[in-house]
């Protein structure tokens, strides 16, 4: 890196992904679909204790055409399996999916005729969250794992140069931003209050 | 309060103090008065009377329920079903029960009538006409164990949609259900719906509850 990264000049270069991941990342609309007492533990995760407007995510969209994200909370019975993939289809794309406790994931001990035995069977799950029910800070944390997942997808680029059928790249872990004891980025510099 | 013990099973005969003492509960379901006066009325239709932790069951045959029904409704006074169901006992002889409990709100007083059906005939006569609430819960004894309730005015499933072929709440049903006999929703993004889950958005027309056809009262 050089020294004037950021002195002096006004502007930076990014990708165009960058940009669209940083903001898709930071603004999840999710989709409370709340089938049983999960439900109850995603509304602690969204009220203020919790408090998952620090993650952009606070404005649950009952309308399916405004959301992307899908918190699957709850075991879903055969008869609701069929309305939960019409949510699903009504979603616009990009959109991602959370199985939300043990009966979302794996049917759980509603081990019965009438249950799904995991809400995998017809919806594309991105994360699952082990519990019954999960903690709030269990959510929270797999909502930071969706957030991983969109900052490291290639949309754009990818389209642009290898295709649609380009394989998806290996998932990082958060680059988090800290001061990393660089001296020569400092306020007065970063501001531009700096002289010379 | 003494420690709640279970040391009774079905299969033994209750002993005195079992029979009558039940710390956990008040006298409402001890009334000899009510079951002396189904005997002296129904007689040999009253098959038998069992008493439990000082709670009576009346078993009375089936041919009479709804007669025994309106009797405790319009001279005892039990104005209110709070529960009816099913029970699968697996037995050889009379493998359905069908339970009913009812209230006298007046007095407090409870009572557990209970009716028995063999597997062959599957039927007993419905207790709609006397007390209306009884509808939902025959329509889900049915839906559960396919017990027929004769003139019930509206005998659909319940809870299994409608075209289920099983009833799988009998002993004989598998847990985890016979594959491939609910329908499962695609699982790829292009292949169509296979149930339609908001029919009625869509023109069909259940029956609403207040459609329903009116009790004989």
């Amino acid at each position: 890196m050089s020294d004037d990264i950021l002195g002096g000049e006004g502007f930076l270069t990014t990708r165009v992904d960058a940009v669209v991941n940083w903001a898709r990342s930071n603004s999840l609309m999710p989709m409370p679909m709340g089938l049983a007492c999960c439900a109850i533990e995603m509304m602690a995760f969204a009220a203020p204790k919790y408090d998952v407007a620090r993650f952009g995510s606070e404005a649950m969209r009952f309308s399916p055409r405004q959301a992307d994200l899908m918190i699957v909370a709850g075991w879903v019975s055969y008869k609701m399996a069929h309305a939960v993939r019409r949510v699903w289809d009504q979603m616009a794309d990009p959109k991602w999916c959370i199985a939300m406790g043990a009966c979302a994931s794996t049917g759980g001990m509603h081990r019965c005729y009438g249950v799904v035995q995991g809400c995998d069977n017809f919806l594309p799950v991105d994360v699952y969250i082990p519990g019954c029910p999960p903690r709030p800070e269990a959510v929270i944390h797999a909502l930071m794992d969706i957030q991983e997942k969109v900052r490291n997808q290639h949309s754009v680029a990818t389209d642009a140069h290898e295709g649609k059928g380009a394989a998806e790249p290996m998932p990082l872990r958060p680059r988090i931003l800290t001061p990393s004891g660089d001296s020569s980025i400092t306020p007065a510099r970063l501001y531009g209050t700096e002289e010379g | 309060m003494s420690k709640l013990e279970f040391h009774f099973t079905p299969v033994d005969e209750p002993s005195e103090a079992e029979a009558t003492q039940n710390p956990h509960a008040k006298d409402t379901t001890f009334n000899p008065e009510v079951v002396q006066a189904l005997q002296t009325e129904f007689g040999e239709d009253v098959k038998e009377v069992f008493l439990y932790a000082n709670e009576h069951t009346v078993y009375v045959s089936k041919d009479r329920i709804v007669d025994v029904c309106r009797f405790l409704k319009e001279e005892q006074g039990f104005t209110y079903l709070v529960d009816l169901g099913g029970i699968d006992r697996f037995t050889d002889e009379d493998r359905y029960e069908v339970f009913y409990n009812l209230v006298n709100i007046k007095t407090s007083k409870r009572l557990r009538l209970k009716t028995r059906i063999d597997e062959e005939s599957g039927s007993l006569p419905s207790v709609t006409g006397v007390f209306r609430a009884a509808g939902w819960n025959e329509r889900e004894a049915f839906d559960m164990f396919g017990l027929h309730f004769e003139g019930h005015q509206d005998l659909r499933r319940m809870y299994m949609p409608e075209d289920f072929e099983y009833h799988p709440l009998r002993k004989e049903f598998p847990l985890l259900g016979v594959p491939g006999s609910l329908p499962l929703p695609p699982q790829t993004p292009e292949a169509g719906l296979t149930l339609d889950p908001f029919a009625a958005a869509h023109g069909s027309k259940p029956i609403k509850s207040y459609e329903e056809a009116a009790s004989e009262e």
